[in-house]
């Protein structure tokens, strides 16, 4: 099986609910996203909450066209786009916060979306854990994460931590054990 | 001590009424504090538009702005129907027209005017059978009083007759960002059965809204400070993260 099939494969052993960190190589990266965009949350009828800090939303958005991923589920929580000038019109699918320092406002706007577009469940992504740690020290990123995760599951939504293989380190791998029901490691060559 | 068994006043904002443990306990008379720009008056009308949603007669008394103003920001959020200011639902008074009505149109009040003040608004509500009433902002109100002394029988008197009448008040309080203490002139603060303290907090360059109920009579409650954000659903509130910060009011 190729990764997008082992990765929408372990999702849907999943329990509602769970939280999961996918740790991942640049090269598998785009696989994962559409396992869990394309595949999983098509597959289950679920909204996407896409949390970014590493690529700007627009920029995601155009990937995904690309790749002839539908889109049209997902909404953006983005916090890398303002630190661009890049941040544009805000409506409910690109929610801009100014910086990825602004922790508990990620927290917030998840909360709007899944407040407001209640009539499914949904899958958070959050793109990801490493780019969020260059901005974040390790105290307050695990205790946003345990906030974040453990309010999801009364949203009953799912969590999908994105860590890339090459920049991660013991503390991030630690952080994640620790928040996270599981860690899938993506192999190489899958 | 307090007692969680008293009927509660429910705000209609979810982390707000968990922070309270259910809700304002009904009839008090509460201030919400905060320098400008801090959410103050936008709660405060979420805290009547839930109210009359829930069927119970909303009224603002505005100060400072006018009726109108307010209700065209109003329209922008999603819980809001207009057909609540229709039914009369959602009540607003602007107090300048009162002041005209009252002959009341002075810099400074005696005792007497606050009197004839208080009467006035007390019988509105009585009238009207108001359940939920905002005054924003009270700041404005007590800067036409000479005296502390005023000031206390102004909000004491208000709050008294207000409470026995199961009317849960919220009166908006305008703090300096230097200011000491909760309120304008130290009185109000001491009076209030409670007290919401809304404020920024800077942390590294980063200006969040922040929100912490420092006092609340008649039930227990959280003291912690939380971040808010005023979005289309409404206030939402989520816990202060413990990063190491530092304060700008």
């Amino acid at each position: 099986m190729g990764v997008t099939a082992n990765v929408v494969s372990k999702l849907e052993e999943l329990p509602s609910a769970s939280s999961i960190a996918i740790t991942t190589s640049v090269n598998s990266y785009f696989d994962v996203l559409r396992a869990i965009v394309d595949v999983f949350a098509t597959r289950h009828d679920l909204y996407v909450f896409y949390v970014t800090s590493t690529i700007p939303s627009k920029n995601i958005e155009n990937l995904f066209g690309l790749l002839g991923i539908d889109s049209s589920r997902v909404f953006f929580v983005d916090t890398i786009s303002h630190l661009m000038k890049e941040a544009s019109t805000t409506d409910d699918r690109y929610l801009y916060i100014e910086s990825p320092t602004m922790l508990e406002y990620i927290m917030l706007k998840v909360e709007y979306l899944a407040r407001k577009y209640n009539d499914k469940k949904a899958v958070v992504i959050l793109d990801s854990v490493n780019s969020m740690s260059i901005y974040n020290g390790p105290k307050i990123m695990s205790e946003f994460l345990h906030i974040l995760v453990t309010s999801l599951r009364s949203w009953d939504a799912y969590m999908t931590i994105i860590a890339m293989k090459e920049q991660n380190t013991e503390e991030i791998h630690s952080m994640l054990n620790m928040v996270c029901d599981e860690i899938y490691d993506v192999e190489e060559g899958e | 001590m307090a007692d969680n068994s008293r009927a509660r006043c429910k705000t209609g904002i979810a982390g707000l009424d968990n922070i309270l443990n259910g809700g304002i306990p009904r009839g008090n008379t509460i201030l919400i504090t905060g320098s400008c720009g801090t959410g103050k008056t936008t709660m405060s009308l979420e805290f009547l538009v839930h109210g009359a949603l829930m069927g119970e007669r909303s009224m603002y008394i505005s100060v400072t702005e006018a009726p109108e103003k307010l209700v065209e920001n109003m329209i922008t959020y999603e819980f809001f129907d207009k057909k609540l200011i229709d039914d009369k639902k959602l009540i607003f008074v602007d107090l300048q027209e009162i002041y005209v009505k009252l002959g009341l149109e002075k810099l400074e009040f005696t005792l007497e005017d606050v009197n004839i003040l208080v009467e006035q608004i007390v019988k509105m509500v009585k009238e009207l059978g108001v359940r939920r009433l905002v005054i924003d902002s009270i700041t404005s109100i007590c800067y036409r009083l000479t005296s502390k002394e005023e000031i206390r029988e102004f909000i004491l008197h208000l709050g008294k007759e207000l409470s026995d009448m199961g009317c849960t008040t919220i009166l908006v309080s305008e703090l300096l960002p230097s200011a000491q203490g909760y309120s304008q002139y130290g009185v109000e603060e001491a009076i209030a059965d409670g007290i919401i303290l809304m404020g920024n907090l800077e942390r590294r360059g980063d200006l969040l809204r922040t929100i912490q109920v420092i006092k609340m009579r008649g039930t227990t409650h959280s003291r912690a400070k939380y971040v808010l954000d005023l979005t289309s659903i409404g206030v939402l509130i989520a816990p202060l993260l413990k990063g190491g910060s530092v304060e700008a009011r």
